[in-house]
């Protein structure tokens, strides 16, 4: 929303320096400030509403601090924010937080326990992304000035996982209060940046926060604008119109050859990391009668699928082999994953097809995808394949409610689908992917009822050891394997081009949602 | 023509009643809905069941069809699924930006396409006469999109003429007075403002221009050959004016009548938004935010937008009507 007030006291400000004085500061500002390219305007700027939508919540971050965070540069690693320290009971179900002292809003007001359950209890009761997530919260205490308990209903210890995210960072209780729905366009964090303007459809202005705990930023703004069109992004990166172009979500994205001419650009760099975002052909595992009911039947399909041709062909390198339920760079992945992969081998897929009694041509299947080119270009790959064995698949892209109205009802054979997972724990693909018992709850792989591989997933989601929970996710990798729920296809890379002169970007991959703390500009 | 003009105004409410009842019904019989896109592929159930009951989606459509109806009737559009914000607020935020980019076209079309397509009349079959109909077909077929990266290309990046995107530097303070960029900064006395607009204004109303001057010139031109066949136009001649007069004041009066019919059309549709324009452009104009709208199924926006979009195109064929009048004195008798 539009700051008058704030900007003519600026203007008068500046309209009593000498005129040069102020064309060296409003240059010095241009200078500093990071432009950002985006593809839309976030939703809404504040946890208490933010449903993961990815512009939104990348701007949460860089105003707002969470208690803890994932710490960079790998992002494996959990590390206190406005929390000093923590404590975890044995049992895994009370978290004791010491806060950091002397840590204020941007509105002066003091952020101490308090304000932390204040924030907390806002975003479960008034957002319903974050109602299951924060569901198994029994009670949250303040047990000193800074110092709060939050007890659960039952282990979750991937609950600081949960705490890491944007729904749950920290809002200035009195600003929330003074502002009530109009909050949401008028956030008040702690974080190394405050609020500064909100144009909707055109962009957001966030300027630094010189009094930040951690030391104020070196930028002096970070200016979000939005330009739905991929092609005039890359314009503008090209150009300087912008300093930084990053994928935020892949119908968005700028197409594999301009990755590759902007490669050829020495004015910017491809930062390219690897994301925990899986691609996959899945079956619907819950249907009895669908031609792919017969294990011989998936195994054969997956065998079909050339995977390096894939990766290669349609996205030139900016995409990586999934190997099984979860990426390789995730800490719970198996290495034996890549030896129990399927490999491209159509002779064993016909081979199967003609053991499962499957003649040549006689198989026809729907694959639905998502609309969008990139998604196109693999659904026709795969088609593709698929043919090369005597399948016929007709690719039906569908847009993306009527593609989850007709996954959650059940109604197709295979698809065309994934998950970016929002939180960073192997929970995140694993229990909603994989748990029979959710099978018609969301888009999962819809598996048949199965107490055994259910009981597995629930213990290494409660267990709290780390290295058990480890383990126990490899025994789940194992038993989702032999069950061949879907061929796993790639993950894209995160993308992100950057003008060179921006210094200090680190990559968070999951979510791939940027910090520019520690980001200047040369 | 007082009481012409009141008989269209009465009829505009149940007009915009049925539109109302139309978009509504068609919005819901499209697969999914809106918690579903607002929550995205990983939501569960759960999440979207506690969103549409947040949002009172899990109420029966007739009921949702008459509280909009009674907000409506209080000048209350709803509000945005996906923001939250009042959906008349956000629209007439954006107004603005469609209608300096609408009525700049406009200009530059009529400027540039009534008199190429009086010349292109006065001399049939002449140079300019092909060269006139080459062009114009080419405006005519060019796709939108194609011309706007061609121009973003060419006076963009390979000129460097003229910013590529958006409806200002972003590093301007901006502080609206009428949401008209260019005039804001005329008023404001800010002409580094107004001229940073006017800048930026060139080619998303180049973009438009293309297309409706070549129509219009095309227009003019076929009606203008057919005015000049009449008996009237010899008779002027014969009676020795110049031929300035003959064309200018007799001929194209009545030349202009379609023109202005097509101009009117055209210029209510692009008030509905230049959606291709818009996104090449970053232009954050109402096209934008319908379609967008249409996307995330958020239905208030697409109610409202829709209204607010009819009941602009009726006024704006008021106006074209009220025009035909002003031309044509057997019109205005009609009138009344």
């Amino acid at each position: 929303m539009k700051l008058g007030k704030r900007q003519a006291a600026a203007l008068l400000a500046l309209a009593a320096l000498p005129a040069q004085a102020q064309a060296q500061s409003a240059r010095e500002i241009r200078q500093r400030t990071l432009v950002i390219g985006v593809p839309a305007g976030p939703a809404n700027l504040e946890p208490g509403t933010n449903r993961a939508e990815p512009i939104g919540s990348e701007i949460i971050l860089n105003v707002f601090d969470t208690l803890v965070a994932w710490s960079p540069p790998a992002f494996s690693q959990l590390e206190g924010r406005l929390a000093a320290a923590w404590t975890v009971s044995a049992d895994g179900r009370v978290f004791d937080f010491t806060l950091r002292p002397n840590v204020k809003f941007h509105d002066g007001t003091s952020c101490d326990a308090a304000a932390v359950k204040f924030s907390l209890e806002r975003t479960k009761s008034i957002n319903p992304f974050m109602r299951a997530s924060f569901d198994p919260i029994e009670s949250i205490t303040v047990t000193g000035p800074l110092m709060l308990r939050i007890t659960l209903k039952e282990t979750m210890p991937v609950f600081l996982s949960l705490l890491a995210q944007p729904q749950a960072a920290i809002v200035s209780p009195t600003a929330a209060r003074l502002h009530g729905d109009a909050f949401s366009v008028n956030p008040v964090g702690t974080g190394p940046f405050r609020f500064r303007s909100y144009r909707p459809d055109t962009d957001v202005v966030l300027e630094a926060n010189p009094d930040y705990f951690r030391g104020a930023p070196q930028l002096a703004r970070i200016l979000y604008r939005v330009i739905p069109d991929a092609s005039t992004r890359r314009l503008e990166l090209e150009s300087g119109g912008l300093d930084i172009v990053h994928q935020s979500g892949q119908l968005a994205a700028i197409p594999t050859q301009d990755v590759r001419a902007l490669r050829a650009n020495p004015q910017i760099e491809v930062i390219e990391v690897p994301s925990q975002i899986i691609r996959q052909l899945e079956f619907n595992n819950s249907r009895g009668d669908s031609p792919v009911a017969d294990i011989r039947v998936r195994r054969a399909i997956l065998a079909a699928i050339d995977y390096d041709g894939l990766i290669e062909g349609i996205f030139g390198g900016t995409a990586e082999r999934v190997y099984g339920p979860l990426t390789s760079n995730n800490w719970a992945f198996d290495p034996r994953m890549r030896d129990l992969a399927p490999k491209h081998d159509p002779a064993l897929a016909r081979r199967l097809l003609a053991e499962a009694g499957v003649q040549p041509g006689q198989l026809k299947l729907t694959l639905y995808s998502f609309q969008g080119p990139l998604w196109g270009a693999v659904a026709t790959f795969v088609q593709a394949n698929l043919a090369a064995v005597g399948i016929e698949a007709q690719v039906a892209q569908t847009e993306f409610p009527a593609l989850r109205a007709l996954h959650v009802a059940g109604r197709h054979e295979v698809m065309l689908d994934g998950r970016q997972p929002w939180y960073n724990d192997p929970d995140a693909h694993i229990t909603i992917g994989y748990l029979s018992t959710l099978a018609d709850t969301a888009m999962t792989f819809r598996m048949p009822k199965d107490d055994a591989l259910d009981a597995l997933i629930t213990r290494a989601q409660t267990n709290v050891d780390f290295e058990q929970r480890r383990q126990l996710y490899h025994q789940v990798q194992a038993q989702i394997m032999e069950r061949a729920p879907a061929a796993f296809l790639f993950s894209p890379k995160l993308i992100v081009f950057r003008r060179r002169g921006v210094q200090g970007l680190v990559v968070n991959s999951a979510p791939p949602l940027n910090e520019y703390w520690g980001v200047s500009k040369s | 023509m007082g009481r012409y003009v009141l008989q269209r105004l009465a009829a505009l409410a149940p007009v915009l009643l049925l539109v109302l009842v139309i978009v509504f019904s068609l919005s819901r019989l499209i697969p999914g809905d809106p918690a579903t896109t607002l929550l995205g592929p990983g939501a569960t159930e759960t999440q979207i069941a506690a969103l549409r009951a947040q949002l009172r989606l899990d109420e029966p459509a007739h009921w949702q069809l008459l509280a909009y109806l009674g907000g409506v009737l209080q000048g209350d559009l709803g509000r945005s699924l996906k923001t939250g914000a009042p959906v008349l607020n956000e629209i007439l935020l954006r107004l603005p930006a469609t209608l300096e980019l609408t009525i700049a076209a406009t200009l530059v079309a009529v400027v540039i396409g009534v008199p190429v397509g009086v010349l292109s009349a006065v001399g049939p079959n002449s140079a300019l006469d092909h060269a006139v109909r080459l062009v114009s077909l080419a405006g005519v077929s060019m796709p939108a999109f194609l011309l706007a990266v061609l121009l973003q290309l060419v006076f963009g990046i390979h000129l460097g003429l003229l910013p590529i995107s958006g409806r200002s530097s972003p590093f301007f303070l901006d502080d609206p007075i009428t949401g008209f960029m260019v005039l804001d900064g005329l008023i404001s006395g800010d002409l580094e403002l107004a001229g940073d607009a006017l800048r930026h204004l060139l080619l998303p109303t180049a973009v438009l221009a293309a297309f409706l001057a070549a129509t219009l010139a095309r227009f003019v031109r076929n009606a203008m050959l057919d005015v000049m066949t009449e008996d009237y136009v010899r008779t002027a001649r014969s009676k020795g004016l110049p031929e300035r007069a003959v064309v200018f004041v007799h001929a194209l009066r009545n030349a202009l009548l379609p023109a202005v019919t097509i101009l009117g059309l055209k210029f209510a549709e692009l008030l509905g938004g230049a959606i291709l324009t818009e996104t090449v452009f970053a232009w954050p104009g109402v096209g934008r935010y319908m379609f967008d709208a249409i996307s995330n199924r958020d239905y208030p926006v697409v109610q409202g937008a829709t209204l607010v979009f009819a009941l602009l195109f009726m006024l704006v064929s008021l106006g074209v009507d009220l025009m035909h009048g002003v031309l044509d004195p057997r019109v205005r008798r009609r009138m009344g």
